[in-house]
């Protein structure tokens, strides 16, 4: 399955959205204007939790410019959510505002001057409720209860267990518990939230910056209560998302009443300080994992019992929370498993899907608990993993079918590269430590966020009546991560045409057919499947047209890069895709195709067993090498090394780009990433000054590989995923890298200097004893 | 986020400047590069209703030499014309490699001297090193012209010790007998982090002899200040590794710092330790001023 048996994929083809992108000529949600366009934005409580007295916006009306000041009675009261097991937002707070930040009320002006000082005329009259700040306590006795249906502030529990654990544990050589920390992190995409809504002659269009049109258009119709084919969802160019733009927003809820009542195109968006507000980024938590291994390292059982900070409402966190344990049984064969989590309710803003969703926290504590594992026993990090590693067609304990698995050879390469054995023999530089760790995610979910039986992916290809170009319709959203790219390379490969000549309309309810969009990295499975599907179709119409074109049989005929020749008989002159074609259009009407995928049953039976089911899953390893300045706790990055298996690479220029990316993402989430609150649950870091994400001198060199020869029978031409998975190890092999160099463990992440400088000091002072 | 409306002025002359700064009183702010001001107004910190802006008094921007005063440099001056001057490349390397840690580019094209000192905040990175080079500050009010030390312009976080219709029109850097100087900002990422710790020194050194030391502190109490007990300590001290470490010693414990998100007041102690004897080291080492 190597490359040269492929045309298009498989190959770095430019940026299908390159040069509008970088000549600025891209037009994203907030760039959008429309004739007689209002602007509208949201007031936000000032408490995180109180009790709503009254609200008067009669001031606010009087200012010129004010077109309508809205409040939870303007609005539809039907709870809204992700996952329809815990519906629990509305539009406008009705009774109480549950974090700093909570929508109150909303305004749409003739500019957005207007609407901050329509705001700040609205009076609202409080009654400030203790708030939940502390996840860790939310269940108990003097803690208010968040909202009524949940007791104890939980909003999700989880228990699971396959197999005996307690007998797992009784035989083992070793049994070990660790716990670590997590922190609140934020997705910080470029581009701010944004919707446009236009409710006109019964009809709602909404421009959103949105990773998922179908979804958008789903929960926006149940609001409204309006049949699906009358609101049409559209997402312009989209500026990142990394899962916070996956779930509706106040924006197009509220965008939309307000232009239904004044009858005017709304734009609705958020400032910095607000996308910190309305998060839906990383959970916190805590996570104990306990281990028994035999004499050789090899796991015998593993309970991890966590207990996560879900903040205000549900969101996706339902997922995050299943999530968080299913996935730690890829890596590594874990025979028995039990799995235990808590997710909270707090006075904080709500938590959701951010890269790798739910799975890098729980990882960068399985993986130090390995470290700890090997060290105790006197094992290397790299063989203990060798030792566990998954193998290719297995099945986890909790029900995942994993096909390809290249586990032990990404190990074995990244202790290549990395020159891990070597190191280990001879030893490093004082300060200097190498850390290894894995990862794995799923290549799509099995089964879609709310319950329906459609399919997941679907498109359309048109080729133009002259045949100098095709156009892929698909419902996929490009939100920066090159799925516009590679799914045009898949087209052309599976047409027989050229990459150059695809033009793709996507990511419009109305003029694509479903697709669920940008998460849980499925676009290159799920959305791939459908369009090689496509265009395997257009192939055989084409050749079949110049079949009765060259009066030669199709089975000799092949189509390649848009040249038609015949395979036994190579002196027959060959004739274009371009001339085949037209002719086709003339005798035949418009060369159409459709593809369509929908994964195969996936999972056990469990509660929460579709959580974390997928067609595939990929696999990676990363290396890491630090060097600690010891009197300051400073962690240089020399080098990261990255080994993926991800099937067949579609485009590697993109593959790397995704790798790069996602690290980068780690990289800050281990050492400077954190959303800080204070005393009253308001953020204080709330902007790209004080939070902290990496700059470009931060930015390790970096080795990143595949395994070339992978291939996935589950995928298109045998690819998978790599968008989320990249983010699984890298807090892990910082955190080894620090421990191997120091000997010191930093239990909670981020990884800051001053972390590391204090264990140092502790270190220091205990041996000094 | 949106930033309230204000009056504007912009005068030909310090003079008219000053009177407009008197005439309206403390609703009126002066503006410079306003990478500070315009962010503080948008977050309402601040509330000037009128803005006096200083960009055509382009005597404020300049640096150059002036034999008998020193390098004279104008408050309009952003931090990257203190990266790029030729002046200071020769004369004062530290001062430009100091404003090149600063921020990002964008903001040492617009963020000015004069900006940076009159704001007062304790992490500032330019008033550690023009303290220990002795610096002075020219200000200009309605009744005329004062120069003060620098060190003594800041009165607290925030706070200056200019009454409100006086503008800092200079930073004069006397001629010196240091031998070497250097600033260490200690932020905790590579580019726009503010200084968790800032250090700067400057050492006279002659044969290997400490004869004088200038040290100050940046980031670890409610201004800059000077570490004047380390200053002593090292005068007359031949260099030595555990001369400059004992240094460190005594700074940590001549500053007073605040626990806050970026770093605990513990952790900032150690690291004024820490940095003091590798500033001084550095500035012994690089041999330039
Ligand atoms: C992203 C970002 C990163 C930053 N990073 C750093 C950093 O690394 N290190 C650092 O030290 N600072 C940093 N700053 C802060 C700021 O840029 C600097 O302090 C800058 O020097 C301020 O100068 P300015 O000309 O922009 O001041 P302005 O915003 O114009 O003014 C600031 C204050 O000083 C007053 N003022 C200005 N000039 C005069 C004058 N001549 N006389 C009297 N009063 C005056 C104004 O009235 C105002 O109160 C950063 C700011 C931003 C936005």
């Amino acid at each position: 399955m190597s490359e040269k048996n492929f045309n298009v994929i498989g190959k770095g083809k430019p940026r299908y959205d390159g040069r509008v992108k970088v000549t600025g000529a891209a037009k994203y949600c907030g760039d959008l204007k429309f004739p007689n366009m209002l602007y509208g934005k949201m007031l936000g409580s000032p408490y995180a939790h109180a009790k709503i007295l009254s609200i008067d916006t009669s001031e606010a009306m009087k200012i010129p410019g004010v077109k309508a000041v809205i409040t939870a009675k303007d609005v539809p009261s039907l709870k809204y959510g992700i996952s329809p097991a815990r519906w629990d937002e509305n539009c406008l707070c009705i009774e109480k505002a549950l974090f700093v930040g909570d929508k109150v009320a909303a305004v749409a002006c003739v500019d957005e001057e207007t609407c901050y000082k329509a705001l700040k005329a609205i009076k609202v009259e409080y009654e400030v409720l203790k708030p939940v700040l502390d996840y860790m306590h939310a269940d108990e006795d003097d803690m208010p209860q968040i909202h009524e249906k949940y007791a104890k502030n939980i909003n999700t529990e989880i228990h699971q267990e396959f197999g005996d654990i307690k007998k797992a544990f009784a035989e083992a050589h070793y049994v070990r518990t660790d716990t670590f920390v997590g922190q609140r992190c934020y997705q910080c995409p470029i581009e701010p939230h944004s919707a446009v809504c236009i409710w006109q002659d019964n009809k709602l269009t909404v421009y959103s910056s949105t990773q998922s049109v179908h979804y958008f258009q789903h929960y926006i119709a149940r609001e409204f209560e309006l049949p699906m084919g009358d609101v049409r969802v559209i997402a312009p160019f989209v500026g990142g998302g990394f899962g916070g733009k996956l779930e509706p927003t106040g924006l197009e809820f509220n965008g939309a009443a307000l232009s239904r009542i004044t009858g005017r195109p709304v734009k609705m968006f958020y400032d910095r300080q607000e996308m910190f507000q309305h998060n839906r980024g990383r959970h916190q938590g805590t996570y104990k994992i306990t281990s028994g291994v035999d004499k050789d390292g090899k796991i015998l059982g593993c309970h991890v019992d966590f207990q996560t900070d879900g903040g205000a409402y549900t969101s996706l966190g339902i997922a995050t929370a299943y999530y968080a344990g299913a996935l730690l049984p890829l890596t590594y064969e874990i025979p028995v498993y039990k799995f235990d989590n808590r997710r909270m309710y707090t006075n904080l803003p709500a938590c959701g899907a951010h890269r790798g969703h739910g799975a890098p926290q729980p990882k960068y504590a399985f993986e130090s608990h390995m470290d700890n594992i090997a060290k105790a026993m006197g094992i290397d990090p790299l063989d203990i993993r060798l030792r566990n590693a998954r193998r290719p067609n297995t099945e986890t304990v909790n029900n995942f079918k994993v096909n390809s698995c290249g586990m032990k050879e990404c190990l074995e390469r990244a202790g290549e590269l990395s020159d891990w054995r070597k190191k280990k023999k001879e030893g490093l530089p004082k300060g200097r430590g190498i850390g290894i760790s894995t990862g794995s995610f799923v290549t799509g979910a099995g089964y879609p966020i709310y319950r329906t039986d459609l399919p997941h992916a679907s498109c359309m290809i048109r080729v133009h009546e002259d045949g100098t170009s095709a156009t892929l319709y698909s419902g996929t959203v490009d939100i920066g991560q090159g799925s516009h790219t590679i799914l045009c390379q898949m087209a052309a490969e599976a047409m027989g045409y050229r990459y150059e000549n695809m033009k793709m309309v996507a990511s419009d309810t109305e003029t694509c057919p479903l697709d669920f969009g940008a998460y849980a990295s499925r676009q290159t499975l799920m959305s791939g499947s459908a369009v090689k599907q496509a265009g395997e179709e257009i192939y055989r119409q084409i050749i079949d047209m110049a079949s009765t074109m060259l009066n030669l049989p199709p089975e000799d005929l092949k189509c390649e890069l848009g040249v038609i020749s015949s395979i036994s008989r190579p002196k027959v002159a060959p004739i274009t895709f371009e001339e085949v074609a037209r002719r086709f259009f003339v005798l035949r009407g418009p060369l159409i195709a459709k593809g369509v995928y929908t994964p195969p049953r996936l999972g056990g039976t469990f509660k929460g067993a579709p959580v974390g089911t997928s067609p595939a899953y990929s696999f990676c390893v990363q290396a890491a090498e630090v060097q600690i300045d010891e009197e300051t706790g400073k962690i240089d990055v020399e080098r990261v090394w990255d080994v993926h298996d991800v099937g067949q690479v579609i485009n590697p220029v993109n593959l790397h780009g995704q790798v790069h990316g996602a690290l980068y993402m780690g990289l800050g989430e281990t050492i400077w990433e954190q959303v800080h609150f204070d005393s009253n649950g308001k953020i204080v870091n709330g902007n790209l000054g004080g939070y902290m994400i990496m700059t470009a001198l931060d930015m390790p060199p970096i080795t990143s590989e595949v395994l070339e020869d992978s291939y996935e029978i589950a995928g298109p031409w045998g690819a998978k995923e790599v968008g989320e998975g990249a983010t699984n190890p890298t807090i892990g092999a910082f955190r080894n890298a620090i421990f191997d160099a120091m000997g010191v463990s930093v239990n909670s992440v981020p990884l800051t200097y001053e972390k590391v400088w204090r264990a140092l000091k502790e270190k220091r002072e205990s041996e000094n004893k | 986020m949106y930033l309230p409306d204000f009056e504007y002025y912009a005068p030909d002359s310090i003079a008219e400047a000053c009177k407009l700064l008197s005439q309206f009183g403390p609703r009126a702010k002066v503006l410079a590069g306003g990478t500070d001001l315009i962010a503080k107004m948008k977050n309402e910190v601040l509330k000037p209703e009128i803005l006096i802006s200083i960009k055509k008094l382009d005597q404020m921007k300049k640096i150059e030499y002036v034999p008998g005063k020193g390098v004279v440099i104008g408050a309009r001056s952003t931090h990257n014309d203190l990266v790029n001057s030729k002046v200071l490349n020769e004369k004062y390397l530290s001062i430009s490699e100091a404003a090149h840690q600063m921020a990002a580019n964008q903001v040492r094209n617009a963020g000015t001297v004069g900006g940076n000192i009159s704001n007062a905040v304790p992490s500032a990175d330019l008033p550690p090193i023009f303290i220990a080079l002795n610096a002075a500050v020219k200000v200009t009010g309605v009744k005329g012209e004062r120069s003060l030390a620098l060190e003594d312009v800041f009165a607290g976080p925030g706070k200056t010790n200019l009454t409100q219709d006086e503008i800092i029109t200079e930073v004069i850097i006397p001629d010196q007998k240091m031998t070497g100087s250097n600033y260490i900002k200690f932020g905790l990422r590579g580019a726009g982090a503010l200084a968790v710790v800032g250090v700067a020194v400057a050492v006279q050194v002659e044969n290997n002899v400490i004869k004088d030391a200038r040290v100050a502190l940046g980031a670890v109490a409610a201004t800059p200040v000077r570490a004047k007990k380390t200053e002593e300590f090292l005068k007359g001290k031949k260099v030595s590794d555990e001369v400059l470490a004992e240094a460190g010693v005594i700074a940590s414990g001549e500053c007073k710092p605040i626990s806050d998100v970026r770093a605990s007041a513990e952790y900032r102690t150690d690291m004024v330790r820490v940095f003091t004897k590798r500033a001084l080291r550095a500035a012994i080492d690089k041999g330039h001023v």
